[in-house]
């Protein structure tokens, strides 16, 4: 019956998202470095809510900044937000499970109740008060989401990583004297790829979503352009008519990177499930 | 085998577990999910006490450098400091916080110029009005629209709706409420877009009833827009799965009806699955009305948040915090045991 489910041929899409992921990281280079040079203004001038046209593609602010270079600037923050958040959040899950598998009885209970705790947090709730009080810049944005956000994973890798360990290769490598630390970096992290990438995509979603809705809150420092903020910023105009350049770029920015990352995630959830069935 | 023999290797496992017998296991269960709610909740109030108390300045300071504030003398500012909770030692003052806390006291906002719990007791509500209107459309939507998908993954139903649903689930709550309150309150003007209430309410119960009713559409509708998604999957991938199940199998091999199969054989399934789910998702949803609840200033919870942040109102702040914080765990406690009991029937 399994048989006559149609199954996505996902692993054939990883490459050209791979792709994608390349060209977005070389465009948030290539735009950080134009930023320093001072190629790139994002400075005030008297075309103050100008509709798009020739000399403003996408029209200017109240404040008559060009929202075609806010957008500019904001993707390789927003995006960069995003990404070392999910790669340190998956590090801290990695980190912990590993704890939880080869630590012993006692580090295992501390991990794991810790977990249990953070996860019964709204992790929302203590966000909005902490941003609150301390208006979070790129650094202090990435460090709260990170720990707000690392222990959703920490269960799926432990399951993942207990099974990993009964398996010929370790108990072959272990009989023939290997420490844990050799069978970790030789065997495990090979073995455990795959799901670290699913949960890096996951969590990608989640401080991309997290820090939108704090920069729309206003609750960023003001000097963090994201496409959040241009969004708050842009909440002011929504009876005048300018919030079809102010406010549509920005939400359809931000949508389209979440829907990317939607996308992205459906191949390596399946070669994850692929590897959890083949254990 | 029997259901006497069931019972009996249930009551086996249990005792090697190191329990005397299943409920005794489910209570320990629900004991111990208790008391870690209850440890989460005094680490959330040690947070909101202790953290605005660590940081440079605090809310008496930002009060007094307002123009409202000139002009008090010092023993008026130190009567103020000691009623707002800033007198002595912080340890003092997360004693009296906690110990005030016990007594139902959450503190007193001065720009509202009211305890924080009487304004929690007029702002609850709304926000609760906003989650039971949602509720019916992302539950039973979700359900019936994951259904209809799941009985035919890549045909009929599931080839629109699927990739609708995850276009909905690639917006964030706070997108699709300003693209609801554009389309329904600005391009279109047929509905409020903002306030839970006309300015001068009618005096007419039903004519009230409706004004509120009228008011709450909007928000409801893009909360549960936000939630949709997530059940729209589950149902979708839990009717993949019991569509293989023998019981819907031998149901369909005896001409059962398609509408009962969809509704009680795969319907009724789905419940412990969507509860668990729904614990799960408590605390999204709670932040998912926070941004509605601020789009369309609306006057719940979450509008009161926001307000003690832009007022720099940290009472108001911790109070609610706390208050929605406990509310959530309280929620998850129940909706997770409910989760746990369906799920053992299987």
């Amino acid at each position: 019956m399994a048989a006559d489910i149609p199954v996505e041929p996902g692993l054939r899409r990883v490459p050209r998202q791979g792709l994608v992921f390349c060209f977005l990281v070389a465009f948030c280079i290539v735009i950080w470095l134009t930023a320093q040079t001072g190629w790139l203004e994002h400075g005030s001038s008297r075309d103050v809510l100008v509709a798009p046209g020739m000399e403003h593609w996408l029209g200017t602010n109240e404040i008559g900044q060009d929202v075609l270079v806010g957008l500019i600037l904001a993707t390789p923050t927003t995006l960069a937000l995003a990404t070392v958040t999910a790669i340190l959040a998956g590090a801290l899950a990695l980190s912990a499970a590993s704890l939880v598998v080869l630590g012993g009885p006692l580090v295992a209970g501390v991990v794991l109740r810790t977990v249990d705790v953070l996860q019964v947090v709204p992790s929302m709730l203590l966000l909005l008060f902490v941003a609150a009080l301390v208006n979070p810049g790129l650094i202090a944005l990435v460090l709260l989401l990170t720990v707000t956000g690392w222990s959703d994973d920490v269960r799926i890798v432990v399951a993942v990583l207990r099974r990993e360990v009964r398996r010929e290769n370790i108990l072959y490598a272990r009989a023939m004297g290997a420490g844990w630390i050799y069978c970790w970096r030789w065997h495990l992290l090979a073995a455990l790829r795959p799901l670290v990438g699913v949960v890096i995509v996951q969590n990608l979603r989640q401080a991309a979503l997290k820090s939108a809705g704090l920069g729309f809150l206003g609750l960023t420092d003001p000097r963090l352009l994201t496409w959040g903020s241009m969004m708050q910023s842009a909440m002011d105009q929504l009876y005048t008519g300018a919030w079809i350049w102010l406010l549509l770029p920005p939400a359809f920015l931000l949508s389209l990177f979440l829907h990317w990352i939607l996308k992205l995630s459906d191949p390596r959830v399946q070669s994850g499930l692929e590897l959890e069935q083949r254990l | 085998m029997t259901d006497t023999s069931v019972v009996s290797v249930d009551r086996e496992l249990s005792v090697a577990r190191g329990f005397r017998s299943v409920p005794f296991a489910n209570l320990v269960r629900f004991a111990s999910g208790l008391i870690l709610r209850l440890l989460v909740f005094a680490s959330i109030v040690a947070i909101c006490v202790v953290l605005p108390r660590l940081m440079p300045g605090n809310t008496l300071e930002i009060m007094l450098s307002t123009d409202l504030a000139r002009g008090l003398t010092p023993a008026e500012v130190r009567d103020l400091q000691e009623n707002m909770g800033l007198g002595g030692d912080l340890f003092g003052q997360v004693l009296d916080y906690t110990a005030n806390l016990l007594n139902g006291d959450l503190g007193y906002s001065i720009p509202h110029a009211a305890p924080v719990g009487q304004l929690l007791i007029a702002a609850f509500p709304w926000t609760g009005l906003l989650i039971l209107g949602a509720a019916p459309i992302f539950l039973i939507g979700g359900a019936l629209a994951g259904i209809e998908a799941g009985r035919m993954p890549g045909q009929g139903v599931d080839r629109w709706s699927t990739p609708l649903i995850t276009v909905m689930a690639s917006l964030p709550p706070f997108v699709g409420a300003v693209l609801l309150l554009l389309v329904f309150g600005v391009l279109w003007p047929i509905l409020p877009t903002s306030g839970a209430q006309p300015l001068f309410p009618a005096t007419e119960t039903l004519s009230h009833a409706f004004d509120i009713a009228r008011h709450a559409v909007l928000p409801s509708l893009a909360l549960a827009l936000h939630e949709l998604a997530r059940f729209f999957f589950l149902a979708r991938a839990e009717t993949i799965h019991l569509a293989q199940r023998d019981f819907v199998v031998n149901a369909r091999a005896r001409g059962v009806s398609v509408w009962r199969i969809r509704w009680v054989y795969i319907g009724r399934s789905l419940v412990p699955a969507y509860l668990a789910r729904l614990s799960d998702t408590m605390t999204g949803l709670i932040s998912a009305v926070f941004f509605v609840e601020i789009v369309f200033s609306y006057p719940g919870t979450g509008y009161l948040i926001y307000s003690a942040i832009l007022e720099r109102d940290y009472d108001l702040l911790q109070g609610t915090i706390v208050f929605v914080a406990g509310f959530v765990l309280l929620v998850n406690w129940c909706v997770d045991g409910l989760a746990t009991r369906l799920a053992e029937r299987g």
